[in-house]
């Protein structure tokens, strides 16, 4: 059995200003910032960005705190499967950890953090196209 | 914007070998024949393994000196380098430099971000297909 990933799906690179480090990548390298997203809830401030196939999330806390510098790094990346719980099936026969799937931010996605095993990588499988997506999303 | 694509990500592992099994045992993801080796002049040897349009380059330092052998000193395994595909690299820096960002001169194709113009971000340009 195998996890079957079908691409990169986003790579996570955290701050502790998301929103200055997008704003640097823009001014810097040209790359366009597509969507902003502060939901109340999740802590976290993402500003997100599209090289053809993949997602570039620039992730940090919804409230920042006062700092000397901005400091980011590329923090790990989620890979698509078309089946989620067969690659957390797979990851668990394995012997190695992984979370339940649960909804991701993504409407209509599921979502699941794979822990160890992974040589030190931040990674986790998202599904697309599992939840009924609310109208308006 | 002229970047292609996400190129690579680079992770630095200890066993290149091991890595690329559990890689390939956990998640079904497999290295690509004939890409990647061992290159003496960066201290290192490699892999990539394709995941959709982008790859993952595992890399695993041979010594103790450069910045791969630097990285897996003090921070162990994990993501180290976020590679970005380019159609013409000297044109690509020299767009990136009237931006305002700092951009090492390229070399085979290759031209690295100071990590200055990106709050620490370790980013590379690569030109394929030269």
């Amino acid at each position: 059995m195998s996890a079957g990933a079908t691409h990169i799906d986003h790579i996570v690179i955290s701050s502790n200003d998301s929103a200055a480090t997008a704003s640097l990548f823009a001014e810097n390298l040209g790359i366009e910032i597509k969507r902003t997203m502060s939901r109340p809830g999740t802590r976290a401030h993402l500003e997100f960005a599209k090289l053809k196939e993949v997602i570039l999330e620039f992730a940090g806390p919804g409230e920042v705190q006062p700092y000397d510098e901005v400091k980011a790094k590329l923090w790990g990346f989620v890979a698509a499967v078309e089946d989620i719980g067969a690659a957390i099936a797979a990851v668990r026969a394995a012997g190695f950890e992984a979370e339940e799937p649960h909804p991701a931010i993504q409407p209509g996605a599921v979502f699941a953090t794979v822990k160890t095993g992974t040589h030190g990588v931040p990674f986790a499988f998202i599904e697309y196209n599992v939840l009924p997506v609310p109208e308006g999303s | 914007m002229s970047f292609k694509k996400i190129d690579h990500i680079g992770i630095v592992v200890k066993d290149l070998d091991a890595a690329l099994a559990t890689y390939d045992h956990n998640l079904g993801l497999k290295a690509a024949p004939g890409r990647g080796g061992e290159v003496p002049a960066l201290g290192i040897k490699n892999a990539f393994v394709p995941v959709g349009e982008s790859d993952l380059e595992f890399i695993q330092p041979l010594g103790t000196e450069g910045p791969v052998a630097t990285f897996a000193a003090e921070r162990g395994e994990g993501t180290f380098m976020l590679s970005l595909e380019v159609d013409d690299i000297e044109a690509e820096v020299e767009r990136l430099r009237g931006l305002g960002a700092r951009v090492g001169n390229p070399n085979n194709g290759v031209a690295f971000v100071s990590m200055k113009s990106t709050h620490g971000v370790n980013l590379q340009l690569v030109q394929r297909n030269r």
